[in-house]
């Protein structure tokens, strides 16, 4: 009896370890293509993007199966019971012997009256591939007040995530990590708090803490853009006030009253200011070098009190590289105000033919809106449309370029109104956006909905960051900073 | 002998379980609502592969059973029983029965304080049981062997209690404490004295020089000393001011408006919190105009007062936004709260609560995403199964009591414009609240009591004035 009982118990386990594997048998073939999640229906890949993986839009779903086959006569099979999970390997494989091509993904469900099997869709290989990895902000999306964050490095290719810094590790919060061109040997990021400072690494040297905040600028250097050639870096100073929505889709309303921009060069710790860029009357923010280097683009708005009438336009001013000067006029690319709109986070890519921006109602700070959409200028003809292949009917918002500058990662709440997610789109030389997918997770739903953190600040990277958390966090510790040093300039120049 | 022994320590528990059950309940409240247990794999394993994680994992689960205060207080009695009794394996009686308490009380006025985590007190569980084991399995050199391979386990499981040097790197990378940043001087002196009482103990037992006649003797008294020495220590610094504020926090959680009104009747309120809440009951009961005047009352800062950044003073006027129909307002004032817990945990009132605030709002998804995290609690699940449902179900939501009459009052875009507040509540805001809807009888007397506590006359008979 005992014995019976142990071959009862031993087969129970084994089942439960195996979980569910079984063959699709006596399918009911359904008409419609699969409702799954995240919707990676007809989206084009990077030939070295981890496993898209993914579960039934629906919790009903007993069990999942996924069988990918490509034109040559591969397959890779895989089921389980809340995701499908590829081999990564066997994944790669596929897709490095399918460059250019598609690939036929039918999946099967299993529900309580048996299986059902849906139309096949197909996902595309792009030839063009992704970069080393992403870095992001995890944050709660809250208002003022901060709990557990840090900054993070994915691995693309993979599901590997891990922490560069996190605020445990000393009393404050990080932010605005940002790269030269993805390239993490220039690196800028910024601490808040009693152990304020800015942490600047030029040409894979050691960091070093700065006090930015000098008698000449309105505060702390905030929002960063690195020069292509690495020497400088354009920073915006902003006074920026929160207030919050009583009522309606929106929570929070992220507004300056009062910022400026300047460029700061690396070699000479001195800061290049202009007239042009710290008007009273105008508030200058989101400052970014064009690909070639000779110009800043940035947002531009006129001061108001009223928050819902603060309009940003997109602006450029010359500067030259060599003598760290800036031009004497200011031309404007987009008149979003007069068409009652707002432009933020303006993001050249690198072959110097596109800018992608964000476009909402009003204001600057657009992950709060709603209603905000990415655009794409054409720096060639001047002429903007909408990336309606990559927007959804929630918010998009902070965006850049892979070093190819054929893939956009992008920061979207479509996912549930609130938590932002990553996603990411192609665009080919002649501005074709396709359909944007999500950050792959081996179990996405769980991964997604567990995860009370917004993807915040999404940027790539070219290779591992090599940022040395505990070394960081002994220098934020440590207090001593040194100055930013100001060169004056004046608009004649 | 033995039997005396047992009963000392009876004693002992019943004297906690009674301290913690009838005059600090509030106290293991507290604790409950800035944690969420979670039945997770993630979250078991983000708290155990931390030196002390095992400990702290295990304050944690006890923990959420401080919902419910004598629960909490019988936890709590029996942890301390199980150190004071750990402690006699070690030392022995005689001499030392009296000071086999010493750790016990230490951990008692430990816990006087309601940042100090249960952690900690299971930290000295785990290395007294670890010294237990090795004594009892071994002896001579094997000991010290097993001793050396048991401190790096045992640091892993309890962190450095079991190591009681006090180095801050050390001490404060351990969630011991609430404070990332304070030094639990209270455990590393429990920790100490727990080596201390052991080594002095041992060292005197080699040497002989106890008297073994006069043991029963100096055991009653031993532990008498101690008994009224510590207990009396632990009386004085029982934070009973502290108690009553987290009284008032609780009631108004969990909308216990009558028994409010007979504490505030028993004993007028002069902390903000009381009077929040207790203005708050009145409302509810909807006798704030008339009686307001009757109970002590501190300007605004009474009524709604301003949000502060801390998890615990927003916690009460969220409250009252959230009954008033002040949906965002509410929802911005919990999540900041529940960000601001110092130890970066989470809360099942503040999940519960933007849960609701969400659904309310029509942002199911994001409702959703509180609702399964807490489907992953012992005592949270049963009303997050019952609220799954009411998830884009309008039907359902439009004939739920609460959640109806709070869309009622909320806000609403065409009737009052989507206007922005900050920390300070204005009386625009409770005007526009009562005129989106005019049956909300606590945004009237929230209103009038405002013009009145403000002294603002004119507006009063402005408003009065426009009402007719």
């Amino acid at each position: 009896m005992r014995k019976k009982l142990y071959i009862i118990m031993g087969l129970m386990g084994l089942m439960g370890l195996m979980g569910c594997t079984e063959t699709v048998s006596d399918a009911r073939q359904e008409a419609g293509l699969p409702q799954i999640y995240p919707d990676y229906l007809g989206v084009t890949i990077p030939v070295n993007i981890a496993p898209l993986c993914f579960n039934m839009a629906d919790e009903e779903a007993l069990c999942i199966d996924a069988v990918i086959t490509d034109s040559h006569g591969n397959s890779l099979h895989s089921q389980g019971e809340e995701s499908v999970d590829f081999d990564i390997d066997d994944w790669h494989a596929l897709l490095a012997q399918n460059q250019g091509d598609s690939l036929s993904v039918t999946v099967s469900a299993k529900y309580d009256d048996g299986w059902h099997t849906y139309q096949p869709f197909s996902i595309h290989v792009s030839p063009d591939s992704i970069d080393y990895g992403l870095c992001y902000r995890l944050i709660e999306p809250g208002y003022e007040v901060w709990s557990k964050m840090g900054i993070y490095e994915r691995d693309l290719s993979t599901f590997e995530e891990r922490a560069l810094i996190e605020n445990t590790q000393f009393e404050g919060c990080v932010n605005c990590h940002s790269f030269n061109r993805g390239n993490p040997a220039d690196m800028s990021l910024h601490i808040r708090g009693p152990h304020g400072a800015t942490l600047l690494r030029h040409d894979g040297g050691p960091f070093t803490a700065y006090n930015t905040k000098t008698d000449q600028t309105i505060g702390l250097c905030v929002y960063p853009y690195w020069h292509p050639s690495g020497r400088y870096v354009a920073y915006s100073t902003n006074t920026t006030r929160q207030l919050f929505h009583s009522t309606g889709r929106n929570r929070v309303e992220v507004f300056d009253e009062a910022s400026d921009l300047q460029v700061y060069d690396v070699d000479k710790n001195e800061l290049l200011l202009s007239p042009l860029l710290k008007r009273d009357t105008v508030f200058e923010t989101y400052p970014v070098f064009s690909a070639d280097g000779r110009s800043l683009y940035f947002c531009a708005a006129r001061s108001s009190n009223q928050i819902d009438s603060i309009r940003y336009n997109l602006c450029r001013i010359d500067f030259d590289p060599a003598t760290g000067s800036f031009g004497n006029r200011i031309d404007t690319l987009v008149h979003a105000a007069e068409q009652h709109k707002s432009v933020s986070f303006p993001r050249p890519s690198y072959d110097g033919r596109f800018l992608c921006y964000t476009l909402s109602d009003y204001g600057q700070f657009s992950i709060w809106h709603h209603e905000a959409d990415l655009w794409l200028l054409d720096l060639t003809t001047g002429e903007s449309r909408i990336m309606e292949e990559a927007n959804s009917e929630d918010t998009e918002s902070f965006h850049n370029w892979s070093t190819s500058s054929r893939w956009l990662v992008l920061s979207s709440r479509r996912d549930d109104g609130l938590y932002t997610r990553p996603y990411f789109c192609h665009v080919d030389a002649h501005g074709n956006v396709t359909k944007a997918f999500m950050l792959p997770q081996r179990n996405p739903r769980r991964f997604y909905r567990d995860r009370f953190y917004s993807f915040n600040v999404p940027d790539f990277v070219i290779s591992p960051t090599r940022f040395d958390g505990r070394k960081a966090s002994r220098i934020i510790n440590d207090d001593t900073r040194k100055n930013f040093g100001v060169r004056k300039e004046t608009a004649s120049e | 002998m033995k039997s005396l022994h047992g009963l000392y320590t009876l004693l002992f528990g019943v004297a906690v379980l009674l301290f913690f059950g009838l005059a600090y309940p509030h106290h293991l409240h507290y604790q409950e609502q800035y944690q969420l247990f979670l039945f997770e794999g993630s979250y078991v394993w983000d708290i155990v592969r931390l030196p002390g994680g095992v400990a702290d994992l295990l304050g944690r689960f006890c923990t959420q059973f401080f919902l419910y205060a004598w629960v909490g207080a019988l936890i709590v009695a029996l942890l301390l029983m199980a150190v004071q009794l750990l402690m006699l394996r070690l030392v022995g009686g005689g001499w030392f029965y009296g000071l086999s308490f010493v750790p016990s009380f230490l951990l008692w006025l430990l816990l006087l304080d309601e940042n100090a985590l249960q952690g900690g007190v299971w930290a000295i569980v785990l290395t007294l049981l670890t010294a237990c084991f090795i004594v009892k399995l071994t002896n001579g050199r094997m000991r010290y062997v097993l001793l050396i391979i048991a401190i790096p386990v045992l640091y892993w499981l309890a962190g450095p209690v079991c190591f009681p040097i006090p180095i801050d790197s050390l001490w404060l990378d351990a969630h011991y404490y609430r404070y990332p940043t304070v030094f639990p001087w209270l455990l590393w002196a429990a920790s100490i004295s727990v080596f201390v009482i052991v080594g002095v103990a041992h060292f005197i037992r080699r040497h002989k020089w106890h008297i073994s006649h006069l043991s029963p003797l100096i055991s009653c008294l031993s532990f008498l000393l101690v008994a009224v020495i510590m207990g009396s220590f632990v009386w004085k610094n029982a934070n009973f001011k502290a108690e009553k504020v987290m009284q008032y926090d609780f009631m108004a959680t969990h909308q216990q408006w009558n028994r409010i009104l007979e504490t505030v009747n028993a004993e007028k309120p002069n902390n903000q919190i009381g009077v929040t809440v207790q203005n708050l009951a009145l409302a509810m009961h909807g006798m704030l105009l008339d009686h307001m005047f009757e109970y002590n009352q501190n300007g605004i800062a009474g009524l709604l007062p301003d949000v502060k950044e801390d998890a615990t003073s927003p916690i009460p006027t969220a409250e009252a936004f959230y009954q008033l129909g002040m949906i965002n307002v509410a929802q911005r004032t919990v999540f900041e709260a529940q960000e601001a817990i110092l130890d970066f945990q989470k809360s099942g009132r503040c999940y519960k609560r933007l849960a609701q605030t969400n659904l309310i709002n029509g942002q199911y998804e994001v409702a959703r995403k509180y609702l399964s995290a807490l489907q992953k609690t012992l005592f949270y699940r049963g009303w997050a199964n019952e609220t799954l449902p009411l998830l884009g179900d309008e039907e359902a939501i439009a004939k739920h009591p609460e959640y109806r009459r709070l869309r009622q009052c909320a806000y609403k875009e065409d009737l009052t414009g989507d206007f922005y507040f900050s920390d300070h509540v204005t009386p625009e805001m409770l005007e526009s609240l009562y005129y989106t809807n005019t049956d909300n009888r606590l945004a009237y007397q929230y209103l009038l009591a405002y013009y009145m506590l403000t002294g603002d006359r004119e507006r009063y008979n402005q408003f009065m004035s426009r009402k007719q």
